[in-house]
């Protein structure tokens, strides 16, 4: 009781004070919220090795083969490779703590193998940068590429374009990439040098899709646009109503991509004149994955929906447990599909029927990925699992959180 | 407990801003100051009691000074003459906190939305779409653009010019609303917290994402102008910060309790000026409703 009226005592300028003291605390805590890890990138395969981008930071190279026998890392073809960061030594410091001058590399693009390298889209805050590393054995020494090994970076040295946050794309020896800075950037994929950009005018977050030398991009200025591979030039754009939450997926004469309203469209790859939509519960955040005349598109109301890819009709849905952020694959007659919980969920392509589920121990965001009947995930615990799609076992685990 | 603040309060403000967004040509940055606009003419009412409720508590400062030091050594009685005196004068000790308790909240999470809005991250974006309504305008605001002015909404100004505008808007309210202290030890305690909380926030500043920056410099603003209409003036923002000692009360025995007839005067003085200031905020309130 004495407390409470000594506290009644103070005046209007000690609450106030004291309230404004929390409203920082609490700001405090915001500021310091985050996830601990960051990135969501998927794998490239080549000669029997998977290329990712890690959760902190670095890009490995591991072996099937080696981790089905649980060998020691690194084992044959395998190895990890830190990306430099861009930017001055040392840091700024705040009232809430210091924070150093160059921001913490994070790989959210899926790698591509371009010939002898693999090259990496790094997101840096602002700034990112595309990394092509010899696929046998890294040659950067101290953040600079190695020349004698056909290594290089873009842009080179301390420059850089903005984050990246799209996968790559190879086609031909170009490689083709959006940026943050609104450009698309098409590079000759073995010297790095750049052949053509395009200024889209938004950031760009989705990854282009390339087929029949037109690039099919969008940016987050709810524009689409579909530019000549060759010298980037405008063949057509459309305005959506909102911005274009997915990467595209070219198939037949159509294009398929989500949007931030919870529409699917189908445009006309040929002119972009809007063929269907279809709406779900929230966002088609994955890429949609197209076969035949059905599309798949996984959506973050927790629900995969099997449409006609010639009337966007809908043949069946399947509801998971928690939001599909990882693009789904096809093995066969299944659709292996994820969800941000870490449950993976093998359907049949004809009824959408749950074949089997596999619980992993974390959550899923990157897209998977498949090689004959084996699903390699890459899980938020940052691990690696390889899980058989027709038996539902996970055949290996590989948690590179370990590695030194 | 986390899901339901998320209900009831985080995501209704969350989607009106962005909503408030799309009406407002994709401009986050006006739709901060819109909204900021919007709560505290909502609060309003709020906001005039408890400047009401402080400027009566201050009135009564000389006299609960005086029941202190007169029942020093009796807390119980202490405690009934305050109670006694603030029922006379017909305030409420938790008048001016109650306002400030409810407010607190709807700041919280108008800092939340900013902060989820801007989703500087992909990860930040990614996790919005948990909170968002389906509203057309919504799905069409999405994702913001962080552009505003000089801005960039999602990280701190490189300048100092809004940690400037921070401090500086708060320092002035806050001078509004201090009182000049008698007591040598309080002044200094003021002077120190009226200098401390704008320079922490403008502090604060340089390292947030300049939207919330943003919000703080337009709530200041109209904490600035609903005092001034309120109180009718720069209050003491213009007063000496030492208010001069009276000779009478230096000379005057500090540890003499007042007689019975004085005090009662003081009281009554009190009450009458709680009227008064009742009545003029009033009238000030249906003028400022006018306007």
């Amino acid at each position: 009781m004495n407390k409470v009226v000594k506290f009644f005592k103070a005046e209007l300028k000690k609450t106030s004070v004291l309230l404004l003291l929390l409203l920082a605390l609490s700001l405090a805590n915001l500021g310091c919220a985050g996830p601990a890890w960051r990135g969501w990138s998927g794998f490239a395969s080549q000669d029997g090795v998977l290329y990712f981008g890690s959760m902190d930071g670095k890009v490995l190279a591991i072996n099937p083969s080696a981790r089905s026998q649980g060998a020691t890392f690194p084992g044959e073809g395998e190895w990890v490779f830190k990306i430099p960061t861009v930017g001055a030594p040392g840091g700024m410091c705040g009232p809430l703590g210091c924070a150093p001058a160059a921001p913490p590399v994070d790989v959210y693009a899926t790698p591509v193998v371009a010939g002898d390298l693999v090259c990496v889209a790094t997101y840096a805050d602002q700034s990112g940068k595309l990394v092509a590393i010899d696929r046998l054995s890294p040659g950067y020494t101290e953040g600079v590429p190695l020349r004698s090994k056909g290594e290089w970076t873009y842009p080179s040295g301390v420059k850089s374009i903005g984050a990246i946050v799209g996968s790559p794309v190879v086609v031909e020896s170009t490689l083709y990439v959006g940026s943050s800075d609104g450009k698309v950037y098409a590079l000759d994929a073995v010297y790095g040098e750049k052949k053509w950009e395009f200024n889209t005018g938004a950031k760009i977050w989705t990854s282009p899709a390339v087929k029949d030398g037109v690039v099919y991009i969008s940016n987050y200025g709810h524009k689409f646009f579909a530019l000549s591979s060759t010298d980037g030039s405008l063949l057509w754009e459309i305005e959506l109503p909102a911005a274009i939450a997915s990467s595209p997926a070219v198939s037949g004469e159509k294009v398929f991509f989500g949007t931030f309203d919870h529409q699917l469209y189908a445009v006309d790859h040929t002119n972009g004149d809007v063929k269907w939509t279809f709406e779900g519960g929230n966002w088609f955040w994955s890429t949609p994955v197209v076969k035949g005349d059905v599309v798949y598109a996984g959506c973050l109301d927790h629900r995969v929906y099997a449409l006609k890819a010639s009337t966007g009709e809908e043949i069946w849905q399947f509801a998971a447990d928690s939001q599909i952020v990882s693009t789904p694959v096809l093995v066969d007659n299944l659709l292996v599909l994820a969800s941000e919980s870490g449950k993976i969920y093998m359907l049949k392509v004809d009824n959408g029927d749950s074949e089997r589920t596999v619980s992993i121990g974390g959550p899923i965001v990157a897209p998977l990925y498949a090689e004959k009947d084996t699903v390699y995930v890459h899980a938020r615990n940052r691990c690696v699992y390889s899980v058989n799609a027709q038996s539902g076992e996970i055949a290996w685990k590989f948690c590179y959180s370990d590695i030194k | 407990m986390a899901e339901l603040w998320n209900t009831i309060i985080l995501e209704p403000v969350l989607n009106s801003l962005i909503a408030l967004s799309g009406l407002l040509f994709g401009n986050f940055g006006l739709a901060i100051i819109v909204l900021t606009v919007i709560v505290r003419l909502i609060l309003l009412p709020l906001t005039i009691r408890q400047t009401q409720s402080t400027k009566v508590m201050q009135s009564l400062q000389p006299k609960l000074q005086e029941i202190q030091k007169k029942y020093a050594k009796n807390q119980q009685k202490l405690q009934q003459e305050m109670m006694k005196m603030y029922r006379e004068a017909g305030v409420s000790p938790l008048g001016c906190l109650w306002p400030m308790l409810i407010q607190l909240p709807i700041w919280i999470a108008l800092y939340q939305s900013i902060m989820q809005a801007l989703a500087a991250t992909p990860e930040n974006l990614l996790s919005l779409s948990q909170h968002l309504y389906s509203w057309a305008a919504v799905g069409q605001a999405v994702p913001l653009n962080e552009h505003f002015l000089w801005l960039r909404l999602s990280r701190p100004d490189p300048n100092l010019i809004l940690a400037i505008l921070v401090g500086g808007t708060m320092w002035v309210q806050q001078k509004m609303v201090t009182p000049p202290a008698v007591d040598p030890r309080q002044q200094s305690m003021n002077s120190m917290m009226t200098l401390m909380l704008p320079l922490m926030f403008g502090l604060f500043t340089l390292s947030f994402p300049s939207g919330l920056a943003l919000y703080w410099v337009v709530s200041n603003i109209i904490g600035i102008i609903i005092q001034y209409f309120i109180t009718g003036g720069w209050g003491y923002l213009r007063a000496p910060s030492v208010p001069k000692q009276m000779p009478a009360q230096k000379t005057a025995p500090a540890q003499k309790p007042m007689p019975a007839e004085q005090q009662s005067k003081v009281l009554k003085k009190a009450s009458e000026q709680s009227k008064t200031i009742k009545q003029a905020s009033e009238e000030k309130k249906k003028g400022l409703f006018r306007r």
